[in-house]
């Protein structure tokens, strides 16, 4: 099992009042799994995401990811954890202009102490996987939004995670480009990543194997 | 790592090169303008420290008692002192009694003629004072009445080489013969006082008996005290010591005060040190700390500004796993980077600007690269680059990734009023230094401008010397049949400088008999009264034609009203023994600078004693008429140099400092200003950006676009208002302070501080507006489609 959930809550305190943002979640993952979680907006489905990305803090509830207490685990080894094993694929991309396609790549090495001959190594390898070895040297602006997003898988992809967080992936994009960019993440999970994707669109959550339905922060199904 | 962080500060350069243009402008100027300031103060603070026995280095003060209560301090003892101290005091170590001649003196070798200026001082002198002696040795050099100690510099210019001097003769006026015993290097450039030859001061006993009454302080007395001697206990020890070798001068009492504290802490008030040039070296401190912080200000803004847009890239790579020391470190690390961009811009700024400042500042600064300026500038640098990124990197870092990406930081009530407050801070010292630019110059002016009761204008002076002195009314005589000269005449102590002696009366009617007061007194000749153009208020003046006014005396009104004389014409006064009648009173004139009230002064018709000639030339004829007057010195004195200086520039010297304040403020207050235009801008830019959709919406919903500018514009426009206002009441009683140095000062004019006030909301409104108006003009459309 790769990770579960149990009983967990997550409020913002407004005007003397709770409003909840996660309400009594429960679920599990297992690895290999491709998951699609839909809802209306303001649902709690980014918030979720979040919370399972370990970017955000949840009140109350139980949390283990790969056996780990992560509700218990100290800031420091909680963030080893999600650099270890997660990748983030934002709606927005969320790549740094200022670098360009192959450094965007190489950022999130930086942070993993390896060395600079195997960067290079692994990021040729991911270039030539995505078929972006020519673009290696454009800005993100130069790119269209599938190229971009192509991109922002690539980088969630580099440091070899077991989990893939998407927000909203194609949201930014054209069906077509929305199309490709499914394709790849199906080609990922048959080759074992496990995903959770945040999505709208009843298409896309097709490609899912197993769909959750959130309502005003609850799981109302899947 | 340091590759990755590398390329994006460059790319964020070249991305957003307004903000970087204003952070290095702003930043190397400032730096500059504070390299500049320390150079300047670390030279004042060294100014006489070079001396070897520094801590040990002392002299003698006198402390006078006036009628009043008040006390006067003077530096001046009697000749005496040295030799009898020295005998019964045994915590000194060496003692000296010296002069300074204020005019230089003809030193010639064959027909090689140089005026040197002469110091005068006791054998022990080379032992206490750090002037490198080259040649002669330092027991004996000055223990020869005859002898002299050349500086290298004379001696090369005498004697064509500086090798072997010792033995060679060189004449001093013509007239006496001394040997050289000596050579020392030269006063170096940080020492107070600088001459071009020292002579024994048994000679300057030999011609001045006044020097051995102790009635008299003449000369100046330095001595060092042996190690370990309680200052405190000795100066107690001496305080009466002189006054009791005296028979009946008014109460004194003598102290010692450090030699290096001469230059910075000369100012005395009622027997206590209360400062002096240190006020100035305090103040351009002070003004350089404001302007980095100014400058740092700007940085820390625009950075932050920066640091929001690029809030994406802290989420992103806190996401990817970036811990926040490693933020941290990037962020420190562009600002430090930028700082040290800025230094090297800042010392290519010095390079250029650094003649400019030294012909201001009257000094020979040079940037050196030694140990401890390396370290001052690095250190600095790393501080104005640590002050700068601080906010971005401790505060940005510190979000939290989710919220970071979602943008849902973006208002922090906290970090606005940080930024008002800092563009207050900002404005509120651009003001104070426009109404200290003003007030400086406008008292400047006045001293320019004030009627000093006599007329300096074309007048110029030469010194009494040589054949001159035995045939001084022949002398005046053909100077006055120059066709371009309008009168001459000739006068002991100059028309300018201030107390410059002091003479006690010691009979008038009416006389208190146990008033000690000192009056000024100035020997002159026949017309030099009116060749100053000085007033009569009644009487007349020195004439040749009634054959006895040498034993008559001229007041000013100044001395009359002290002394309560009615009717005084006529009436007889006594000085020393000496009846003399009063012949005239004149209208008070400005002998000593405006910082002083003009007090008490006499004349007596004694040409003899006279030192200096006046003459009044006519305009436009100056230079024919120099020719001719150097022609009739010449004839008076061959081989004398002739040497003249004009009036005015005597009178401007007095008020050098003031002048270099008055300058220096200017520059520095136009950087102020310039530094925060160069902030607002930036943070006009920024809030034009970040209020995009803001402005779009408004546009959207009938809000038209000089509505927006003025909204815009007006939220700065506050700001500056409340910096005007915070300013303006300390601009007030600093420059009251300032000006109270001065017995004649301009009052000061509301004008001055609501200008000061128009110009700074000017400049301001200036520089937002253009940002204003080009983000009121955009298509809201384009605003508003991005989100």
């Amino acid at each position: 099992m790769l990770l579960q959930l149990n009983n967990i809550f997550k409020w913002v305190q407004s005007g003397g009042q709770r409003i909840f943002l996660l309400k009594d979640i429960n679920f599990e993952v297992e690895e290999g799994e491709f998951i699609s979680v839909m809802g209306p907006s303001g649902s709690g489905k980014s918030t979720l995401l979040n919370v399972i990305g370990m970017l955000d803090d949840f009140n109350e509830g139980e949390y283990s990811f790969l056996d780990e207490p992560v509700h218990q685990l100290k800031e420091k080894h909680r963030a080893n954890l999600y650099k270890q094993y997660i990748g983030f694929v934002f709606q927005a991309y969320h790549l740094i202009d200022e670098l360009t396609v192959y450094e965007n790549l190489e950022m999130p090495l930086l942070y993993k102490k390896i060395s600079g001959s195997e960067r290079k190594a692994m990021v040729a390898d991911m270039l030539d996987r995505f078929n972006i070895v020519g673009k290696k040297d454009l800005f993100p602006t130069q790119l269209s939004g599938g190229q971009q997003q192509l991109v922002g898988v690539a980088r969630a992809l580099i440091s070899k995670p077991k989990l893939i967080l998407a927000d909203e992936p194609t949201g930014n994009l054209n069906s077509k480009q929305g199309e490709e960019i499914m394709d790849l993440f199906k080609q990922l999970n048959e080759e074992g990543v496990t995903i959770i994707q945040v999505t709208h669109s009843e298409k896309n959550a097709e490609y899912g194997e197993r769909i959750i339905h959130l309502l005003d922060g609850r799981k109302v199904g899947g | 790592m340091l590759k990755h962080n590398l390329k994006l500060f460059f790319r964020n350069i070249k991305k957003h090169k307004i903000a970087f243009l204003i952070n290095s402008i702003g930043l190397s100027t400032a730096l500059a303008c504070v390299l500049l300031i320390f150079l300047w103060v670390t030279d004042e603070l060294t100014v006489d420290k070079f001396h070897k026995k520094d801590s040990q280095l002392f002299q003698v003060i006198t402390h006078y008692q006036d009628p009043d209560g008040t006390i006067e301090t003077g530096d001046f003892t009697a000749g005496l002192l040295a030799e009898t101290m020295i005998e019964e005091m045994p915590e000194i170590e060496h003692i000296v009694a010296s002069r300074i001649l204020d005019d230089g003196l003809t030193l010639s070798i064959g027909k090689n003629n140089f005026k040197a200026k002469i110091h005068y001082a006791s054998p022990d002198y080379f032992k206490m004072f750090s002037f490198d002696l080259l040649q002669g040795d330092e027991n004996q050099v000055l223990s020869d009445k005859n002898s002299v100690v050349l500086s290298e510099k004379m001696a090369l210019n005498l004697f064509g080489s500086a090798d072997n001097m010792i033995g060679k003769v060189v004449e001093l006026e013509h007239d006496k013969k001394y040997q050289v015993s000596g050579v020392f290097a030269g006063t170096p450039s940080n020492s107070s006082v600088q001459f071009d030859i020292i002579l024994p001061f048994e000679a300057y006993k030999e011609e001045n008996d006044l020097v051995t009454n102790w009635e008299v302080n003449t000369v100046q007395t330095y001595l060092t005290l042996k190690e370990g001697t309680s200052i405190e206990q000795f100066n107690r020890k001496i305080a009466d010591y002189a006054y009791n070798k005296t028979k009946e001068a008014s109460p004194f009492s003598i102290a010692l005060r450090k030699y290096s504290d001469i230059y910075l802490y000369s100012k005395y008030e009622n027997g206590k040190q209360v400062g002096g040039r240190i006020a100035y070296v305090r103040l351009f401190s002070l003004i350089a700390i404001f302007i980095l912080i100014i400058a740092c200000i700007n940085f820390m803004n625009l950075s932050t500004a920066n640091a929001s847009r690029r809030l994406r890239e802290i989420g992103v790579k806190k996401a990817m796993g970036a811990k926040r020391n490693t933020l941290v470190f990037q962020f420190f690390g562009e600002s430090v980077t930028m700082a040290f961009l800025s230094l090297i811009i800042a010392l290519v700024l010095v390079w250029i600007l650094l003649p400019q400042f030294n012909n201001i500042t009257g000094k020979q600064l040079v940037v050196d690269f030694g140990v401890r300026s390396i370290a001052v500038m690095v250190g600095i640098t790393i501080l104005a680059g640590l002050m700068a990124g601080s906010y971005p990197a401790l505060y940005l870092s510190g979000f939290k990734p989710v919220a970071v990406l979602k943008g849902k930081i973006s208002n922090v009530v906290g970090e606005l009023w940080i930024r008002k407050g800092l563009v207050v801070f900002q404005f509120a010292l651009s003001v104070l230094l426009i109404v200290g630019v003003v007030v400086v110059y406008k008292q400047i002016e006045y001293t320019q401008t004030k009627n000093l009761g006599y007329n300096r204008d074309n007048i110029l002076y030469v010194d009494v010397e040589g054949q001159i002195k035995e045939n001084l009314e022949t002398f005046l005589d053909e100077t006055r049949n120059i066709p371009g000269v309008i009168n001459a005449g000739s006068i002991a102590d100059h028309i300018v400088g201030g107390n410059l002696n002091g003479w006690v009366i010691d009979e008038w009617e009416g006389k208190d008999i146990t008033d000690r007061t000192s009056f000024q007194m100035r020997a002159v000749s026949t017309e030099t009264i009116e060749t100053l153009g000085i007033e009569m208020k009644s009487g007349r003046a020195f004439s040749n034609d009634f054959g006895t006014d040498d034993s008559k005396i001229i007041f000013n009104e100044a001395a009359i009203d002290y002394m309560t004389l009615k009717d005084p014409i006529g009436k007889t006064i006594s000085i020393q023994g000496t009846k003399l009648e009063i012949l005239g009173i004149t209208k008070n004139f400005h002998f000593a600078s405006l910082h002083e009230k003009v007090n008490p002064l006499f004349m007596v018709l004694q040409p003899s004693w006279t030192d200096k000639v006046m003459v009044k030339i006519e305009k436009g004829r100056e230079q024919e008429t120099i020719s001719k007057l150097e022609g009739i010195f010449g004839s008076f004195n061959p081989g004398f140099p002739f040497e003249y200086h004009f009036l005015n520039q005597a009178y401007e010297a007095q008020y050098v400092s003031e002048q270099q304040v008055a300058t220096l403020s200017k520059y520095f207050a136009g950087l102020a200003i310039l530094i925060s235009c160069l902030g607002l801008f930036g943070l006009a830019t920024f809030t034009a950006e970040r209020r995009r959709k803001e402005i779009g919406i408004r546009k959207v919903l009938g809000q038209n676009a000089v509505q927006v500018t003025v909204m815009l514009s007006s939220e700065f426009a506050k700001l500056v208002l409340i910096a005007v206002l915070i300013a303006l009441p300390i601009a007030y009683l600093l420059a009251n302070n300032w000006l109270s140095g001065f017995a004649y000062r301009i009052p000061l004019q509301v004008w001055y501080f609501i200008g000061a006030g128009l110009v700074a909301l000017v400049v301001a409104m200036l520089t937002v507006g253009s940002q204003a108006i080009r983000a009121a003009n955009r298509n809201p459309v384009n605003a508003l489609r991005e989100e």
